[in-house]
């Protein structure tokens, strides 16, 4: 399990990506204190949030220039306008002259609407951050803007077939072609967030077959507890105290019942989840148990960093003994 | 609305309202609350359908089809009350785009030069917002058809709650008149001045077509050049569905559920609603952990009966159960007490005369037909109110 974890956090970008509320932030945020923790200068990205989730842990909004909160760690909102001024700069050396451009109403609505500038002007913002960091850990939007963001790259570059914006559409595509650059999936021990992993899975790798996607990490796990034994137990039990009926007592024991319940449910979607994603993809699975109970944010992002760092040496010590 | 109970205000919605959105965050059972409302008012005698523009074909699963298409499909409902019918659609918005834009061109040249523009293609499959935007075309669609007393729409997830609001402007302004102008005014003067550009909308042109090359400026002034007959077609539909949005026979309904990410949301739709003066009537509550809250302690509590009922099992087994009963119901009360501060602040949203109908966690999660009749039971749990 999870031999690519040594690869991930040596990688220089890396993009994390999954169903709403999965926890991709704090997975990214993870890898990102993880691989810094290993002395590498790390910079983590978010992608033009208009409402930067990174605020739950730092108190304060990322804005586009990168902002140290530790000695190794930096963290940046990829706003694109910012973004879009910049790579022009590259092509337009005058700086009257892109505040000329920038300053039109109609470049502007043009360029909010064409396909693809969006994602261009980013991709140049992030290939600029790799130049000043050993690693860019990306948080990028829910899977399926993700989708369309990697499709562009692919899809869209016909429409250009020279200038500026065809050059860095190839540079980008270059870059995700590196076997140093990784996209990892962050799912939930639900039916329907591991359906939308799997078709993002397979839509991105339909789009942009380059991109190597090794891990999917499952958030909020439970690994199985109860043996065959207590769990029919705890079934007698249930019908015992007329659970489900509608005669059911009300009553502590049942509050106990139902909670036993409650974890088992948990217990089997977690397998159930286990059990698709390995069939149905060739990701590693990283299970990552429940994080429910105490602490706030800054405790998971904790939690999840240690059980990273945690299976990465596991793996290489099986790796060595072998 | 007056009622007496959130529930009987969510009930009050799907017996009077034409449309009902559901929006909020991904994941917190948008579709399956969309499709529970759907099939409650056809029980209860409306002609309803259900709309969803769901890429991950959760609707199709909740209802127990394998997938449709663009086409509307019925649902038998055995139980539906005289006139009721059950429609779902999921949308193609591929298709619904195209189906526009051939109603809306004059002729057949304007309808081959726009299909066959290779800009078309990208923006009305790929366009950031083209999803959220037919789903209003085809909301305004069906609503006009007259076919139906109750449309359900469930949006798509969204990355930032504006798009849903948003895109549609977007769109719209990406075949704006001005803009469109603009662009196809340096052509126009190409056969007046030559080959010279004149003006600061030639400086600007001349370098946008350095940066984004000639060649697909001059795709985009092909496309712009057969869209603009279709201008005002999509104008006109575009400030139509606008109204139809803030009618008071339409209702804004945010799902939620008690963590901190989609109450983001449903925080930031309840804003976004009343500054843009939109019918929000309430929200629904989904997921919410319940249990009893205090110490409890199984082998106190459980010990004499699970041992009566463990005589055939190993002796270990029913004092092992009993510590993990007592882990488990630790773990389920902190997270319960991990939701309250959400619950609160939704049910704080609430207090300007909104419902919030809240949902505890269903035993299983919703695949078929029955789970969405479970969580209807939930919804409404009263009997439908007599006719007048």
């Amino acid at each position: 399990m999870s031999s690519c974890l040594g690869r991930l956090l040596s990688s220089r970008l890396l993009f994390v990506t999954g169903k709403g509320g999965t926890g991709k932030t704090t997975l990214a945020l993870a890898f990102a204190r993880a691989a810094a923790g290993q002395g590498r200068r790390v910079c983590l990205a978010e992608v033009d949030n208009q409402r930067p989730s990174l605020t739950e842990y730092y108190d304060f909004q990322p804005g586009f220039q990168p902002v140290a909160v530790s000695p190794r760690l930096a963290i940046t909102n990829i706003t694109w306008f910012e973004a879009l001024e910049e790579w022009l700069g590259r092509f337009v050396p005058v700086q009257r002259v892109v505040r000329l451009i920038l300053g039109n109403r109609m470049v502007r609505l043009f360029l909010d609407v064409t396909p693809g500038s969006r994602e261009v002007v980013t991709f140049a913002r992030l290939m600029q951050l790799l130049e000043a960091y050993d690693l860019v850990v990306v948080d990028l939007p829910a899977s399926g803007h993700a989708i369309s963001f990697f499709r562009v790259f692919s899809g869209a570059a016909s429409l250009f077939p020279a200038g500026p914006v065809r050059r860095t559409m190839d540079e980008a595509l270059l870059r995700i072609a590196r076997d140093d650059t990784q996209l990892v999936l962050c799912a939930l021990p639900e039916e329907m967030v591991v359906n939308e992993t799997i078709e993002t899975w397979q839509k991105l790798r339909a789009v942009i077959p380059e991109l190597a996607m090794p891990l999917v990490v499952l958030n909020q796990g439970m690994q199985p507890v109860l043996t065959p034994h207590e769990h029919s137990l705890l079934e007698r039990l249930a019908q015992d105290l007329g659970h489900g009926s509608h005669q059911a007592q009300q009553g502590p024991e049942l509050e106990l019942v139902r909670a036993g319940h409650w974890e088992a449910e948990r217990e089997q979607a977690t397998g159930l989840a286990e059990q698709r994603l390995q069939d149905e993809t060739d990701m590693e699975l990283l299970v990552a148990p429940l994080m429910g109970a105490t602490g706030g944010a800054g405790t998971r992002v904790r939690r999840m960093e240690a059980l990273l760092l945690r299976s990465w040496a596991r793996s290489s010590i099986r790796q060595g003994g072998l | 609305m007056s009622a007496a109970t959130p529930q009987a205000g969510l009930a009050e919605l799907i017996r009077l309202r034409g449309i009902i959105v559901c929006v909020g965050s991904g994941g917190v059972g948008k579709t399956t609350t969309a499709a529970a409302l759907g099939l409650e008012a056809a029980r209860r005698g409306r002609r309803v359908l259900v709309l969803t523009i769901d890429p991950a074909r959760r609707l199709a699963n909740a209802l127990g089809l394998q997938s449709f298409g663009n086409e509307v499909r019925r649902i038998e409902l055995p139980d539906a009350a005289e006139g009721g019918e059950l429609h779902a659609c999921m949308l193609d918005t591929q298709a619904t785009f195209d189906d526009l834009v051939h109603r809306l061109a004059p002729d057949d040249e304007t309808r081959r030069a726009i299909f066959g523009n290779r800009i078309y293609r990208v923006v009305s499959d790929n366009f950031a917002g083209s999803q959220e935007y037919m789903a209003t075309e085809r909301l305004y669609d069906v609503h006009c058809s007259g076919e139906y007393d109750l449309i359900v729409l469930d949006t798509p997830p969204v990355k930032n709650a504006l798009d849903f609001i948003e895109a549609p402007g977007r769109l719209a302004r990406f075949v704006d008149r001005q803009i469109v102008k603009w662009f196809l005014t340096p052509y126009d003067e190409k056969r007046v001045f030559g080959r010279v550009l004149v003006g600061t909308s030639g400086v600007v042109f001349r370098l946008l077509g350095m940066i984004f090359g000639r060649e697909f400026l001059d795709e985009l002034s092909g496309f712009f050049q057969a869209f603009r007959e279709l201008m005002d077609g999509f104008h006109d539909r575009h400030a139509a569905v606008t109204r139809l949005f803030a009618d008071p026979g339409t209702a804004f309904l945010v799902v939620t559920a008690p963590n901190e990410p989609s109450v983001d949301v449903a925080s930031f739709f309840h804003d976004e609603l009343r500054a843009r003066n939109l019918p929000l009537a309430g929200f629904v509550l989904n997921q919410v952990h319940r249990c009893h809250d205090g110490e409890l302690s199984a082998p106190e509590l459980l010990r004499e009966r699970a041992a009566a009922l463990a005589v055939d099992l190993p002796a270990h087994t029913a004092p092992s159960l009993l510590a993990r009963l007592d882990v488990a119901h630790k773990r389920l009360r902190s997270v319960v007490h991990e939701e309250r501060p959400f619950v609160d602040r939704v049910n704080a949203m609430a207090s300007a005369g909104y419902f919030v109908v809240d949902v505890p966690l269903l035993d299983r999660p919703i695949r078929d037909m029955r789970g969405l009749r479970d969580l209807s039971a939930r919804l409404f749990p009263d009997p439908p109110a007599a006719a007048p």
